[in-house]
């Protein structure tokens, strides 16, 4: 039990050095996002459903994903996401999907001291050079003992190509209703603005950028660089400046399966592991 | 006006090395770092030209200005089609299509064909006809009546007060010739400020305080080289020995990064401390294999101490080495040459044919005829105590595709290890990147290395650097990195494990061939102890933040002039204290008038809240000569320098640099103080080349 508490003690901790893991904000979806110092905003993967919903509009096959992050080595922080997402209308492999696509994920994150589990809903449009995307969550927080509690947070996504297949901005505003956790202290569910810039000099390479920024914490520096070494493999390496934290990572492409890995040096916190694969079902 | 008629050979541009330490020197945040010694390395080095078809891999990469790939083309290249016959050809190189960046290299390389030394007569013929001969003397002295020249004084307990001894005049005598790949020889007499001229054969004194002197010879068959005298080593990394070329974390992300192992050098620089002296050789035992050998002894600095307790292990010991090479007071003259230094070693290295790959092993040995012994403070605990100490270590370095790996790891007598490791790529023809991990023991002892790190020794630290290169379009330039650290034990001043980061942003837009904008951001985030309230009754390290921003623009409106304006500021902030700030605006000039007579100025404002955010900018100097003041309170800089081509041997050089403060009756403190409001000295340097 004094183990509980002692990582319960030490979560509260993590809350306040790392803004983008727990406490209910936009988290991290997928390891790739995961070693690219979470510098994901202008991403158009499967993930895009947590890290910027209006990314969703290009997923132009049915996939499904699966991640599992384990953070400084302790199994109260462990976190776990399944997502889906499915085009709807024609899809050309050329075009974007007509009629944009819908995405769901489930997430869970803690134990049964303490846990945040959400129900998530999104959907992304494309049309021309700008994605846009919106999404619905349901938030439950339980706290052994405390009870659990339910709100519901919605979050607004976009991405433009400033030059077409170049350079890529990418916008995403979490929990724009201001989600009210308790009325104690107004405990809120953190309102989150992300933005950011990629820039993809080769198909092989993409470098991004990014500043993340809740309203009641110090902005948020992010930077990751994405390298395709082989047709097979993907080198990725990161950090953000405010939670001080170096990334680095590799991605293997096997079949329609993408697996992925990343590992997390937090200065004072130490190693985090991030495992994501994910599965393209439709045939190319 | 005769015209001079230009052939086939490029004629070289005259080298710009003040651009060149902005690019490769981020910002001086410390006045420990011997910049000077650093500065003038640089300078010594990229004195003599590299030839562009003689230059190994190794030579080429040292240049700091080749990116990796533009290296592999150029060999590629040599193999292919032969040596090059112009510099011109370096554009139909790939990876040298943009002319700017052969603009860059120019003045540090040359083509010639094959080695010449032969075709040239015997040595001492070579040396007489050399055209770089050269005899350098300086003199520098501060106009303003400082403290410790008064007359001696004594204090109210009778002691007299301890003043300098010598004059306020600093005097320098150089002499040096070189040519590359045959021989350098050299000698450099020097007396610092407050030093005394003392002519006493029996102590060991004669005239300046210090001297230095060396021959070297190279490429003599087996014999790659051979050093007489002062000299310095560099090999692998720079863990075990590193010869004062290290520039460390700058605003040149990527080559910067990497040491080369260059070998034997010769020694000429002012330091005092940081060189050899002995013998030195390199052997090629091999095409593929080359060793070298090393002795030294020399005595240096230190101070004695008796042991007050009969348990302690040593009786009379020395709490640290001096490297200041100053000797103005009784008791920095007591100090000097105290203890006797004696270091032996070697290293040995496999490089491939194509030079993609070598790794090699280096051993040092260091003996002192007294014990060392820091003060026992916790943050000691784990420095290198005793007379001996004994370093093994290994070097690789790899070429595979667009990456270049390398690293070095070695352990002292302690069992403390020391490694650091790293990689630089090339990712797109635009883009280059870079990563370096270090670890250095808290027990890992090393005196003549400086592998990259962020504190000024290799010891207690442990960090991971990320660096990137980006040409987004023709004449922009995004160049970054973010490097994270952690000591894990204690640091002075820091009573706790730390940790700490920092980054640099720089974007460079260069509008013409001669013209240079930039902005650079560069933030450094490290514990440090909290000042002692009420309250914090017990040392406590917090965070303290530096942010500095800087903005260039350098510009050339016509060939006689050029411009620089240089506009930066600081600021200082730790735990939820009102930050600090400090600010300095620059303007430089500099016009040509005619062949013989060249005239730069500044004129810069200063504005700082303490010296937690004093400014450091570059300062035009006599050739060779290094200045960088830090500039705290409220005031002007101020400074003028000639340079006079007398005849086509003698040049000679004048600067006068002032500080006037505001609201400041006195100048510094203890013997530097100055009392006024006025801080000017004068410089003055002959050149005779012959």
């Amino acid at each position: 039990m004094l183990n509980g508490y002692l990582s319960l003690v030490s979560l509260f901790l993590s809350v306040t050095i790392s803004i983008a893991s727990a406490g209910n904000g936009p988290g991290v979806r997928g390891a790739r996002a995961a070693a690219l110092g979470n510098a994901s905003v202008t991403i158009t993967d499967v993930w895009a459903v947590g890290n910027n919903v209006a990314g969703l509009g290009q997923v132009s096959q049915t996939s499904f994903g699966f991640y599992a992050e384990n953070r400084y080595l302790s199994s109260a922080f462990n976190n776990v996401a399944l997502v889906v997402a499915t085009p709807m209308g024609a899809v050309h492999t050329e075009k974007p999907p007509s009629r944009g696509v819908i995405g769901f994920e489930a997430q869970r994150f803690g134990n049964n001291l303490y846990a945040e589990q959400r129900l998530g809903l999104g959907y992304g449009y494309r049309g021309g050079q700008i994605s846009v995307g919106g999404r619905v969550d349901v938030l439950q927080v339980s706290i052994q003992g405390l009870g659990s509690k339910r709100v519901v947070a919605a979050s607004l996504g976009g991405q433009a190509e400033l030059i077409p297949d170049r350079l890529i901005f990418g916008g995403y505003l979490y929990n724009l209703n201001q989600a009210r956790l308790a009325a104690y202290e107004d405990e809120r569910v953190p309102t989150v603005l992300k933005a950011g810039l990629s820039y993809r000099p080769t198909s092989k390479l993409m470098l991004n950028v990014e500043t993340e920024k809740d309203v009641e914490q110090d902005a948020d520096f992010k930077a990751g660089i994405e390298y395709q070494l082989l047709e097979a493999l993907t080198l990725r390496a990161g950090f953000a400046s405010l939670v001080e934290q170096a990334t680095a990572g590799v991605g293997f492409k096997a079949g329609r399966f993408q697996i992925d890995y990343a590992a997390a040096w937090q200065s004072a916190l130490g190693l985090s592991q991030h495992v994501g694969v994910s599965l393209q079902w439709a045939k190319k | 006006m005769p015209l001079r008629l230009q052939g086939q050979d490029y004629v070289r541009p005259a080298a710009d090395l003040d651009r060149l330490v902005q690019e490769l020197f981020a910002e001086i945040q410390s006045d420990e770092v011997a910049f000077e010694d650093v500065y003038e390395t640089l300078l010594l080095y990229y004195q003599t030209p590299l030839n562009l078809n003689t230059a190994s891999r190794e030579e080429l990469r040292g240049l700091l200005l080749l990116s990796e790939t533009q290296i592999s083309a150029l060999l590629d290249h040599r193999q292919q089609l032969g040596p090059l016959l112009s510099l011109y050809e370096l554009q139909s190189i790939v990876g040298f299509e943009q002319v700017r960046s052969i603009y860059r290299v120019a003045p540090f390389v040359t083509v010639q064909s094959g080695n010449q030394n032969a075709a040239r007569g015997p040595l001492w013929q070579r040396i007489l006809h050399e055209d770089n001969n050269a005899l350098f003397l300086r003199y520098e002295r501060g106009l303003q009546a400082r403290r410790g020249y008064a007359a001696a004084d004594t204090t109210s307990t009778g002691r007299p007060l301890s003043r300098y001894l010598g004059s306020p005049d600093k005097l320098l005598v150089r002499y040096r010739v070189s040519h590359t790949r045959d021989f350098s020889l050299g000698f450099t007499a020097e007396k610092d400020a407050g030093e005394p001229l003392i002519w006493k054969p029996g102590q060991g004194r004669l005239g300046a305080d210090f001297y230095s002197a060396h021959f070297v010879v190279q490429e003599r068959g087996r014999l790659k080289t051979l050093a007489l005298g002062d000299y310095q080593l560099q090999f692998g990394q720079g863990l075990l020995l590193s010869s004062g070329l290290q520039v460390g974390k700058g605003a040149e992300t990527i080559t910067t990064l990497r040491r080369s192992s260059l070998g034997v050098r010769p020694y000429s620089s002012v330091l005092e401390t940081s060189f050899f002296r002995g013998a030195a050789a390199t052997v090629s035992l091999h095409k593929t294999v080359r060793a070298t050998a090393f002795f030294s002894a020399k005595k240096v600095d230190a101070n004695q101490q008796f042991a007050t307790d009969s348990l302690a292990i040593y009786d009379t010991f020395s709490s640290g080495i001096s490297t200041s090479g100053l000797h103005r007071t009784t008791t920095e003259l007591a100090n000097r040459k105290r203890l006797h230094e004696a270091v032996a070693g070697g290293n040995i290295t496999y490089t491939s044919v194509g030079g993609d790959f070598a790794a090699g092993a280096t051993l040092v040995g260091t003996h002192y005829d007294v014990a060392l012994q820091r003060r026992p403070e916790p943050y000691n605990q784990f420095e290198f105590r005793g007379k001996d100490n004994l370093a093994v270590g290994l070097h690789y370095s790899y070429v595979l595709g667009n990456v270049l790996f390398f690293g070095e790891t070695a352990r002292s007598s302690s069992g403390g290890l020391g490694t650091v490791n790293g990689l630089l790529a090339s990712l797109a023809t635009n883009v280059e990147a870079s990563i370096l991990y270090r670890r250095y023991d808290r027990n890992f002892h090393t005196f003549y290395g400086q592998a990259f790190g962020e504190n000024t020794r290799n010891i207690n630290e442990s960090g991971v650097y990320l660096g990137l290169k980006v040409r987004p379009a023709p004449r922009w330039e995004i160049t970054g990195y973010y490097d994270q650290f952690w000591f894990p034990w204690l640091k002075y001043r820091v009573d706790a494990p730390s940790r700490g980061h920092d980054y640099l942003l720089r974007f460079s837009f260069a509008p013409t061939k001669t013209s240079q904008l930039y902005v650079q951001v560069r933030s450094r985030t490290k514990d440090q102890n909290a000042d002692l309230t009420p309250s914090r009754s017990v040392p406590q390290p917090i965070p303290t933040e530096r942010r500095s921003l800087l903005l260039f623009y350098d510009a050339a409106p016509s060939s006689s002039i050029s411009l620089r304006t240089r506009l930066q500021g600081t600021h200082y902030r730790d735990d939820g204290a009102t930050p600090h700030t400090g600010f300095l605006l620059a303007q430089d000039a500099t016009v040509r008038l005619n062949r013989y007579l060249r005239l730069s100025a500044r004129y810069a404002l200063f504005d700082t809240d303490d010296y937690d955010t004093r400014q450091y900018a570059f300062e035009q100097d006599v050739l060779y000569a290094f200045s960088v003041p830090a500039l705290f309170g409220r005031g002007t800089r101020t400074y003028a320098l000639a340079e006079v081509k007398c005849t086509r041997h003698l040049t000679f050089w004048l600067r006068y640099a002032a500080t006037q403060y505001r609201h400041q009756q006195v100048i510094s403190s203890g013997l530097e103080e100055i009392e006024g409001s006025l801080r000017s000295d004068v410089k003055m340097q002959a050149r005779y080349t012959f």
